[in-house]
This record gives structure tokens, sequence and C-alpha cells, in this order.
């Protein structure tokens, strides 16, 4: 093993823990009657390692928090009484508490695993040469082994918590905070994850706190157990097995995972029949749907970088019967979901093909019977034919919510596809009592709790009778009580004669289902061995593009007509096209034009519109819109040349120490830019949300405008719960007070820099020179 | 809103929820800037054939990443910073503009700011609202004047300022406060001002 204590001591200084003195705490959030946290008294030896229990809603998280010193980084409230950590405030000594949450890649920064961990070290001003032997003893220490270049995106959901948690190490921490770090992982990840704490509290003595609601795993690695309830106060406190032995019962009770305490049973739901309802229209142990070779691939954009295409499943074949449950099980990234999502029509695979039983086909149960839909593929179905067949409960459930109250949001299905509002809704509301949100009915979705939510986006799914249900990782961080409601729902959706689809991680899972497929990643083709050459422009730092891209600016004031415009348009494209050259040695780059001319086609409408209103003012003159044409042209031709091969995470760097901008916004900017991806795959999930539910607008202008407008709102609301959980992250890592900071990215200027900011200049020049000779 | 609370500690001092959150929304609304810029051209193209001046009927929407900004952070530079970023996510992933889209985030950003900033950010009502918006608008219609409107005559040019500073003070607020709106009933502005009125409404 490579991580060995005596190794890792060579570098990273072992410290020791330190105490913690919680007096007379409480927090209550603006908008709340009641404190979550009253007048809470705690008290941690250093060293000592603390699990923390207690229902949803007791306060567990928001205690983490205030020990870290971050209660007021997210929320605005009432705070009172004090934390110290070793006598100071937490935050004195930035990093000395480290914090890692519960959503894996919450925290991330940066582009790069390396400068990931080298975060918390900027923000502390070290010294750039400083910083790599610490990152690598860091990345070590939590068995890390790819380089520190890989992308954070490319690491699996347990490689990413240990990325956190080196971000949290190599500030040398004195406490560790961890929020429910491996709730949204499987169990053989989780014991994983767990593992590495284990080794590294050990070897460096921290203070521990964790917060979790499967106790298991952890009970051997604690020596307290600290038990909250739901009014925040603490209910029991010391040796974990003792604990358990007096409060298990009643910890189980509230939805805890107590270990010894018999897993729960499915919820028992007797449900009516949903009119006109699709599920059954199958015989049971008939064919529903059925996916046959198909393949599919993912492909990710990167700002300033070339796109990548992966092979997300190749090859696999799937058969969904009606009443009959398939769990799909495999390790994370095999493909699951993008198998399920090609079985329901969510996704179109590139080959393969999918068939749904005739009797489900638009041709069959939809509003236009047409011949050719009865042989569509269900990927081609309009939203309302999707949504009668197939429902689809994501992973992330808050994505799934589309009403504006709870009964609404269940009933939004039914009557987009028509069916009896009376009898929907007498199944909406039986269903919403069974799950426990009958009270909750008349409450905005969004208000509600994670697993509220959960069951509610699971409701949603069934309410209509669909033959085709489909869950991703329907159980994953769910307490006992939402388990059994899911799994209710899911039984009771087979049991009308629909097919079930699960990807799981989760035993219990399953055991119930009736078939089990094992995905496997498909073999993704080999890179190629030869490095590909790089183009000039790859060569030319940020800065310099960005400044010879904008030395078009005084161009409008310079071309008055269509001869000037095309001498300088000559002029820009002969630089761009030097720009483009490969030299050395290597594979040609492949695409370079073709990126060019991708970026230049919107700018053809721009063109147009600007030549037309010329051309009517003009007196209808050809010469007046071609110059105007032109002109604009030559605002935007350097920019198409350049846009691809400006990097975000290298133009935050040059802006911050060429440019002396101030360092946290700049950062701030860096980080939101690198999560870009992120919002892509949020608007794919948001609109298949909608067009799975049968509310997707497939065509009218007004329609969509309006649906563009709420799908922005849902993209809002994502960007806005990432940043709150980033900032929380970054502060744990001395970013609050990081006004002053180090970077751990170089911005240096080259040669090449130079000679693009030359040829900018030079076609001002071009312009100054068309301008006095050319008429 | 009849009490308008204003950023919690010294105004200049952003928070990093505030950076964060200026900073993913300018990438969100930039993503959307992307996708309205691929939308608009035709009937844009179509509105403005008679009347080119018409086309700021459409321009307004680029402006209500810097008003949204500025209404949930409440502290001096949100509507430039958020405007600004956002104008370069949508020339990163690529609009008809390219990188000049940067002057254009600018230059709209500063409009509303100095709305704002006239009323000392104190004011979160429709009087910043409007003339921040008009402003955003009004510098934005120079910047094109110069840059692509440059055969226009007068008349033109300055139905077009009119047009596009009027737009944005009633649609685009319109939209910026309906979206604040939404993000505070989702719970999303929590950390904010706005989100801070909405719960001291809703306290019990």
């Amino acid at each position: 093993m490579e991580r060995g204590p005596e190794h890792v001591d060579a570098e990273a200084p072992v410290r020791s823990g330190a105490d913690v003195r919680v007096a007379g705490l409480t927090w209550r959030p603006f908008g709340r009657s009641r404190p979550v946290l009253d007048r809470l008294d705690l008290t941690l030896e250093p060293g000592e390692r603390v699990l923390l229990a207690g229902p949803s809603g007791s306060g567990k998280s928001t205690l983490l928090r205030a020990v870290a010193g971050l209660l007021l980084t997210a929320d605005a409230g009432d705070l009172s009484g004090t934390v110290t950590v070793d006598g100071h405030e937490p935050q004195a000594v930035p990093g000395s508490v480290g914090l890692v949450l519960q959503d894996p890649g919450a925290g991330v920064v940066a582009s790069s695993i390396g400068r990931d961990v080298a975060f918390g070290l900027e923000n502390v001003s070290m010294p750039r040469a400083a910083m790599p032997p610490r990152v690598a003893a860091a990345l070590r220490e939590v068995g890390l082994t790819m380089s520190p270049d890989s992308p954070p995106a490319t690491l699996s959901g347990g490689e990413s918590q240990r990325l956190a948690l080196a971000g949290a190490l190599v500030m040398e921490p004195s406490v560790l905070l961890l929020d429910e770090p491996t709730a949204m992982l499987d169990a053989a990840t989780a014991a994983d994850v767990r593992s590495v704490v284990a080794d590294v509290v050990a070897r460096r003595g921290l203070t521990l706190v964790v917060v979790e609601h499967r106790l298991d795993g952890w009970l051997d690695l604690v020596d307290r157990l600290v038990v909250l309830d739901a009014s925040g106060a603490v209910v029991a406190d010391g040796e974990p097995r003792q604990v358990l032995v007096e409060h298990g019962e009643s910890l189980a009770a509230q939805g805890i995972w107590v270990p010894g305490v018999p897993d729960p049973q499915p919820l028992a739901l007797a449900l009516d029949p949903a009119p006109d309802a699709a599920a059954g229209r199958v015989p049971h142990g008939r064919v529903v749907a059925a996916a046959s070779g198909v393949r599919v691939e993912h492909r990710s954009r990167r700002l300033g970088g070339p796109s990548r295409t992966t092979l997300a499943v190749d090859g696999a074949d799937l058969e969904a019967r009606a009443g009959r449950s398939v769990a799909l099980v495999g390790p994370s990234g095999a493909g699951k979901s993008s198998l399920m999502s090609a079985l329901g029509g969510l996704t179109a695979p590139t080959r393969g093909t999918v068939d749904v039983a005739l009797p489900l086909t638009p041709a069959e149960t939809g509003d236009r019977a047409a011949a050719r839909d009865r042989l569509a593929p269900p990927d081609e179905w309009s939203s309302t034919d999707l949504a009668r067949v197939v429902a689809w409960v994501p992973q992330r459930a808050a994505t799934a919510l589309v009403g504006r109250t709870v009964r609404d949001d269940v009933l939004t299905t039914p009557l987009a596809l028509g069916q009896d509002p009376a009898v929907a809704g007498r199944r909406a509301d039986a269903l919403l009592a069974a799950l426990g949100l009958a009270h909750l009915a008349g409450a905005d979705p969004r208000q509600l709790s994670g697993g509220e939510q959960r069951r509610l986006a699971m409701a949603s799914a069934v309410a209509h009778g669909p033959a085709l249900v489909l869950a991703d990782e329907p159980t994953v961080g769910q307490d006992r009580l939402t388990w059994a409601a899911v799994s209710g729902v899911l039984a009771a959706a087979r049991d009308e004669g629909a097919a079930v689809v699960v990807t799981t991680h989760d035993p219990g899972v399953v055991d119930d289902a009736d078939r089990v497929v094992r995905v496997t990643a498909p073999a993704q083709p080999p890179p190629d061995p030869e490095p590909e050459r790089r183009p000039v422009l790859a060569r030319v730092g940020p800065l310099a593009l960005l400044g010879a891209a904008l030395c078009v600016l005084p161009l409008p004031a310079l071309l008055d007509t269509w001869r000037q415009g095309l001498a300088v348009l000559a002029v820009e494209l002969v630089l761009g096209l030097v720009g483009l050259i490969a030299p050395g040695a290597g594979r040609a780059p492949q695409g370079r034009l073709r990126g060019v001319l991708a970026r230049l086609a919107p700018a053809a409408v721009a063109v147009l519109g600007v030549a037309w209103s010329a051309w009517l003012l003009g007196g209808r003159d050809l010469e007046v819109a071609s110059g105007a044409a032109l002109r604009v042209l030559c605002l935007l031709v350097p920019s198409a040349f350049v846009v691809g091969f400006l990097d975000p995470e290298a133009l935050g760097d040059h802006l911050a120490q060429r440019l002396r901008l101030p360092a946290r916004p700049v950062v701030a900017a860096t980080a939101a830019l690198q999560r870009l991806q992120s919002f892509d795959a949020l608007w794919v999930e948001l609109m298949t949300t909608r067009r799975v539910r049968g509310i997707r607008a497939d065509r009218g202008p007004v329609a969509r405008g309006r649906e563009a407008v709420v799908v922005t709102g849902g993209l809002l609301v994502g960007a806005l719960g990432q940043a709150s959980a980033l900032a929380l992250a970054m502060d744990a890592r001395g970013f609050a007070e990081a006004r002053r900071r180090s970077w751990a990215g170089p911005a240096p200027w080259r040669l090449p820099d130079t000679l693009a900011l030359g040829a900018g200049v030079l076609v001002i020049v071009a312009a100054v020179a068309a301008r006095l000779l050319l008429p | 809103m009849s009490n308008t609370i204003t950023a919690s500690g010294p105004l200049t001092r952003w928070r990093t929820i505030d950076l964060l959150t200026c900073a993913f929304l300018g990438v969100a609304f930039g993503v959307a800037y992307w996708a309205w810029g691929l939308a608009y051209a035709v009937p844009s193209n179509a509105v403005s054939a008679g009347f080119p001046p018409f086309s700021a009927l459409f321009a307004w929407p680029w402006l209500v990443a810097g008003i949204v900004g500025m209404l949930i952070i409440r502290r001096p530079g949100a509507a430039v910073f958020t405007e600004l970023l956002a104008a370069i996510v949508s020339a990163l992933i690529g609009t008809q503009w390219g990188l000049t889209t940067l002057v254009s985030g600018l230059v709209q950003g500063l409009g509303v700011e100095l709305g704002f900033a006239a009323f000392g950010y104190a004011v979160y009502r429709w009087a910043p609202l409007l003339l921040g918006g008009f402003l955003g608008g009004a510098f934005e219609a120079v910047y094109e004047w110069y840059s692509y409107w440059t055969d226009w005559g007068w008349g033109y040019k300055v139905s077009y300022l009119f047009l596009l500073g009027a737009s944005v003070a009633v649609f685009g607020s319109l939209l910026a406060v309906g979206l604040t709106r939404l993000l505070a009933a989702a719970g999303a502005l929590n950390p904010f001002p706005p989100g801070q009125e909405i719960r001291e409404q809703r306290a019990v």
C-alpha cells in the first residue's frame, strides 16, 4: 500500500486534534418562529471521534456548520452563543476546521484535481513553488493515484469525496467535519471512503465529527455517539453501542438506519386504477419495451478545449416485461442510467433499436393515429405520447418538480393526458395520503425536505398509470421512512401491470427485483498514442487572445466602404489561418477550420440584419449594404478564430496576476465557469422531465417561450443551490478572507502572446491604411 | 415589498456567497442568452424589416441578468459583474457577436448599475428599476450606433435608443422582478435580502 504512515510523515507534519467547545448556541434562521438549535452545549476533547445522529430537521448539519464557523455563509438568521476551537474562533486559522459535504463534487473549484487541492493553499498565500509537494502528499494520503492534471469531472463519486477530503487535509486541519459524506455513494464505495477517513484520522489524531443517517459503517470508527432530537436538543451522548441499546428503537422509528434493527418493509399501497391507464394493456409477463444492440454516446464540451465523445453504452440489450421489475446493477459509470434512458425514449441511441409493444405505441393510444408513429422509436414520440407510457424519476428529485403545489404536481401528467380530473384526483389523494404527504398537498413542492421531494417525485411519476416506470437510484440517501415509501410505490406500479426498471446499488432493492441485469462499462476506444500537434493559437495565453480579438473595436470608426472592409477582412483571415497552423511533429489536429466556421454561422444572422437595414436606409444601394456587412464581419471574424482556444481558468490566472483584477471575484467567476457543463446537464434534465411528464411544449412560439422562462427559472434555482454549497466549501478552505492570495497557476507572458497581440494591432494598422489608400 | 432590506454588513464587503451567486447567475444567464441568441434572430429580423429600430423590442432580454443580479445581491457592482459574466459565457459558447459581446455586457451592466447607484443602493423598487433599465438600454444603443448601425440616420438612432431603453425599463424589469420573486418563493434566496423580505412576511 502506497499510503503508509511513515511515507506521509516525511512531508505532512502531524498535528493533533483540537478541542471544540460549543456553549449556549442558538440559531434561528429568518422566517422560522422557533430556533433550530436552542442553547446547545457540547464539548469535544482533542482527538475525540463523534458520530452525530438524529432525525432530519434536527439541526445536525446546522451544528456542523456552526463548528466550522460557517453558519452565516449560506444562510441568514439570529445567532448567539459561542463556538471555540482550541480557544479561538473556528475560522481564526483558515482551514483549521475541515468540512466535507454530502454531494460529491459540490466543492470543486478548479479544472484539475491538483489545482483543486491547492485552492486552500492559495487562500493562505503560500508561495507557488511550495504547493506541489503538499498537494501530492494530500492526494497520496487519500489514495488518489491518478495524475494531478486529471479533471475532477472524470472522478467517480467516491473519488470525488476523497478529493474533497484531500482539499481539507492539505490545510492541516485539527478538526474534521463530515456532513453525510457517504449518503450519495453505494455501499462498497462508502466503505472505501470510510476506511480512508479512518486511516487519516488515526494517523493525524484529528478531532472528528460525522453526521450520517446510516450508522452501521461508522460505529466502529467513532468513540462517541451524540443523538439530537427533532427540537435540536441533545437527548443521548455516550459510548455508541450503549447509546444504541437505549435509543436504537426510537432512532429507527424516526428514520435512522440503526444496525441490528431489521430493514423496513415496502409500504403497502392499494391504488384505484388510473383512468385510461397504459399500465395493464400489455398482459403480465409480456414485453413492454425492448432495447437491442443500443449504443449511447455522450458528448462533453469543455470551454477552451476539444469536445470529447465517450461511449456510455455499447451493444446492450434490455427487456422490460409487464408486471415485472428489473434491477440494473454495476459500478458507477457503467452506463446503467444511459441504458435505462434509451429504453424509455429519453435519449436517442446512436445505434440499435428500441421497440415498444404495439398496444402502447402512439398509433394505438395517442391522439394522432398515424402509420409512421407506429414505427417511430419512442425518442421521437411527442411529449404526451411518451408520458402516457413512460414514467421517469431522476436521481435528483428536486429537478423532477413541475407543479405549483404538491397536489398540482401529482396531477400534472394525468391532466396533460386528459384523464378524468375527478378520478385522477382521487388517485392522487390516495397516493399522497399513503406517502405521508397529504398534509402538504397545498404546499409549494420546492419548500419540502429532500426526503419529501423524493416521495413526491415517486407519486407524480406513477399517478397516471404508466406502463414503463424508470427510476434512477431511487433509494440512495433515503432514510428508512422514505425508503419504505419509494419501494412501496415501485411495488404498487408493478402490481398494476407496469414494467419497472431501477438502477441501483441497494441490496434491498435488488432483493425485491424479479430480475437483475449486470451492466458493465463498454470498452472505450483507445486514445491515439501519437499526440496531436498544437496550433499556434493554442500556444498563446488567454489575455493576449482576448486582447487581439478586441483590437477590432476601433474598426467601425475606420471602415467606410466595402473595399476597405474587404481588405481588412482579408488581413484578418490570413492572420487567423496562420494562427491555425500547427507546426512540429505529431498527428494533425482535426476540425480546426470546421470549428471556426461553426462559430461564424451565427454571425451570418447578425451580418444579414445589419446589411438589410443599411440597404433599406442607404437608398437600396448594394454598395452601402455590402460595406455594412463587411464592417460587421470584420468585427466578428477574429473572435471566431480565438474563442475556441480561451481557457477560462487560465484567463482568471492572467486577469488576477497580470491585470491585478480583484482576486475574489475572479476566483468566483472561474469557479462558476468550471460548472458550465453541469448547466448543460441540468437543462437537459429539466427538459427531459417536462417531456416525460407530458408538458413539454412541442410547438408554438408562445408555449415555447413560456417553457423557456420556466426552465430558465429551474436552471437559476439549481445554479443558486450550487453557489451556496460551493460558498460553504470555499469558505471552509479559507476563501472568506482571501483578498490577497497566491496562485497555483502561473501567468507567463511569452513570445506567442506578443505576436498575437501584434497581429491584433496589425488589423488596426491595416484598417488605417485601407482608409487612407482605398476609396 | 413594504420594507426594503439591504445587504448585510458594509455594502461593499461582498461575502463569498454574494460573489458566487453573481457568478453562477452570470453563467446561467450566459447559457440562456446563448439560447435566446439562436431563437430571437428570425422574429427580430421579421419585425424590424420595415422599421429597423423595432429590433429593440427583441433586444431587451440581454439586460435581465444585470437587473436580477442587482435585485438579489444589492451591493455596488452586482449588475456589472453579473451582466459582464453572462456576456463572457455566451461569447465563449458562441454568439453571433463574438467577443465584442463583452463590451455590450459591460455597458449594459454599467447603465443598470447607475440607476441603482443614483438611489444610493438603498431602494429596490420601480424608480431605480426604470432608471437603470432605461440607462442600460440607452448605453447599449449608443454602443450599437457606433459598432453596427453606422449607416442609420439620427431619426432611427434616437428611436432605437428610446425603444431599447423603454423596453428594458418595462419588460426587462418585469421579467427580472418576476424571476427574483420566483427564486425567492423557491427558497433559493434565503441568504439574500429578497429572500429575507419574503421570509419576514411569512414569519409566524
